[in-house]
């Protein structure tokens, strides 16, 4: 049975939490200019959905619980912004974040909440989730790890070399979802190099592929409760908007703003 | 020794096959040991621990960036995990080691086999001569490069206690067993002191050993008076031994069956250089490799000899004598 701490917070609470944590993100943008903003708001409801219903947690020791690994590591300030939304972390600790004194690092370090694994390095993560799991089921436990994956990401080799080990051996706890925002470095995902047919991709290697909103709290909810508690390896497309939710760089490249037009979009924002 | 065994059951053991050795007796022993390899359980002998415990065996097949990040995640969820690969194909994952292993200072154990010149057959894409120096660069990495299959042997057992990531580079089949006869204690980190000498340091490190042994013999018919010393650890060095030894002898000889950049012998310069500044030459590879029968046709081709070794000890002495 699924383990979270919060499974009747109200879809009302998560919008709620989600819309905090995007007015946080902008107030990081502020003053932290080593934020990725649109790589982090294409992925902040998926993450509210799991650290507001209890199913991953900001602080964790041992392996007995859910994992969270965001291989897409520069997302990391929508952890933060998320744990600052529920209360885990301040507002000056989140606008020190990216300082030389600061644990909240650029991108995932160990000893920083909601980190699991340190990543930032694309691929790596992935491989680990694998192995996370993988001592999971040795352990005849089934606790899941969550994978989000950018789409850019998957360009790297690893990746594939992780999925195909992860279905060699059935390990259905393993939940990757791809962040899906159709935006790399250098611009559109087909322009850069094309990423093929992705679905028959990864049902090629034995996964059911689920294509979602991954900007719609209830399709979230209802997906992962799908794949839980299914036999079947499982991934999750989330189809989402590079800069969601801040008008001004939705659809754009655009991962960094002045301090200025930060702060007038948070006064924009409204929950 | 952390396992009770008989060293005189390891001499006839090849190096791969002692590793095989080592990882059964490990997994008896710990319920909590696991193996994971690249495609390579036949090859590396990994595979003897797969016939006695199936379940805590993993093959990725041929990824090893993939091994070194699963290897991790099961070191995350608490297991003893013994990652095994050849040596070269290790290095392609070195980003990962860099990235995933030694940045979180995951105590995984990376054991890259097929090391040096000891894949004599598969030529240069498969001979390993980059590896120490790849490997020493890193923080929080342990290195050792056993001299024979029974230093394999302690060398893996004893890294099950390690809290840092390790690193063990092993040959394949060839092996003169030197330290199987000799009466030490392995520790890693410390330095074995083969023969005391007051003329000229040989600074040996693995399968490179009976060549020094020979070596010192040579030069003491010429009336020089070598000392040996054998590092199966290059990291974290015993600094302690190379400059007690240099104080005395005054010139180093250092040999590898590795690259003469960044390896064994930079690292024991960097010691002497910033401690006790000495003579120094520094044996080893100085180009790839080549296909061949036998790695002592390799260890020929590259002057990596005794002969060659104490002509080198003997024209430092020379030279330290003009000075």
């Amino acid at each position: 049975m699924q383990k979270y701490s919060n499974r009747s917070v109200s879809i009302d609470k998560l919008k709620e939490i989600a819309c905090k944590a995007r007015k946080y993100l902008l107030l990081i943008s502020a003053y932290n200019q080593g934020i990725h903003l649109g790589s982090a708001l294409s992925v902040i409801d998926i993450l509210t959905v799991l650290y507001g219903t209890g199913r991953v947690d900001f602080l964790n020791g041992g392996w007995d619980r859910n994992w969270l690994v965001l291989s897409k590591g520069h997302a990391i300030h929508s952890v933060y912004a998320i744990a600052t939304a529920m209360g885990y972390i301040s507002w000056t600790e989140l606008r020190d974040s990216g300082d030389i004194g600061s644990i909240l690092q650029n991108h995932p370090e160990l000893g920083a909440p909601g980190v699991d694994v340190a990543t930032g390095s694309l691929g790596q993560g992935v491989s680990i989730a694998v192995g996370i799991a993988l001592g999971i089921r040795l352990r005849g436990k089934d606790y899941k790890v969550y994978t989000i994956i950018g789409d850019g990401e998957l360009d790297e080799g690893q990746v594939w070399e992780a999925l195909a080990t992860a279905s060699h051996y059935g390990l259905t706890n393993f939940i990757p979802i791809i962040d899906h925002n159709s935006m790399q470095l250098d611009g559109e995902l087909s322009v850069v190099k094309h990423k093929g047919d992705i679905k028959q991709r990864f049902s090629g290697l034995g996964y059911r592929v689920y294509i979602i909103d991954g900007h719609n709290i209830d399709e979230i909810l209802s997906i992962l409760e799908e794949v839980e508690t299914s036999n079947s390896m499982n991934i999750i497309i989330a189809k989402t908007v590079r800069g969601r939710g801040i008008s001004e760089i939705e659809g754009t490249p655009k991962q960094r703003l002045s301090r200025e037009d930060a702060l007038r979009l948070v006064n924009d924002l409204k929950c | 020794m952390i396992l009770n065994i008989d060293k005189h059951d390891l001499a006839s053991l090849t190096p791969r096959d002692a590793l095989g050795r080592a990882l059964v007796d490990l997994g008896e022993k710990y319920g909590d040991v696991v193996v994971v390899t690249a495609d390579v359980g036949e090859a590396t002998r990994a595979k003897y621990f797969q016939l006695k415990f199936p379940e805590r065996y993993f093959n990725v097949g041929i990824s090893e960036q993939d091994m070194i990040g699963v290897a991790t995640g099961l070191a995350l969820t608490g297991f003893k995990v013994y990652a095994v690969a050849f040596s070269m194909f290790l290095m392609r994952a070195w980003e990962q080691v860099r990235n995933s292993v030694a940045r979180m200072n995951v105590p995984i154990k990376i054991i890259g086999t097929h090391a040096g010149f000891s894949d004599s057959y598969d030529g240069a894409s498969h001979q390993c001569l980059e590896d120490l120096a790849l490997m020493r660069v890193l923080p929080n990495m342990v290195i050792i490069n056993p001299a024979d299959a029974c230093e394999v042997y302690e060398a893996v057992t004893a890294s099950i206690g390690l809290k840092s990531p390790c690193y063990i580079r092993i040959g394949r089949d060839f092996s003169i067993n030197i330290t199987c006869n000799l009466d030490y204690k392995f520790e890693i980190g410390k330095a074995v002191i083969i023969q005391e000498g007051t003329d000229v340091s040989i600074f040996t490190t693995g399968q490179m050993l009976p060549f020094t042994v020979e070596a010192v013999k040579i030069l003491e018919e010429k009336g020089i008076s070598a000392e040996l010393v054998h590092f199966h650890t290059i990291q974290p060095l015993d600094v302690s031994v190379i400059e007690k030894s240099a104080r005395k002898t005054g010139a180093v000889v250092t040999i590898e069956e590795h690259l003469v950049r960044g390896g064994f012998g930079s690292a024991v310069a960097e010691v002497l250089v910033q401690t006790y500044p000495v003579p120094m030459s520094i044996m080893g590879a100085t180009r790839f490799g080549h296909s061949a029968k036998n790695p002592l046709d390799l260890y020929k081709y590259f002057g990596l000899t005794s002969e060659e070794i104490a002509a080198r000890a003997e024209e430092l002495v020379k030279i330290m004598k003009r000075q």
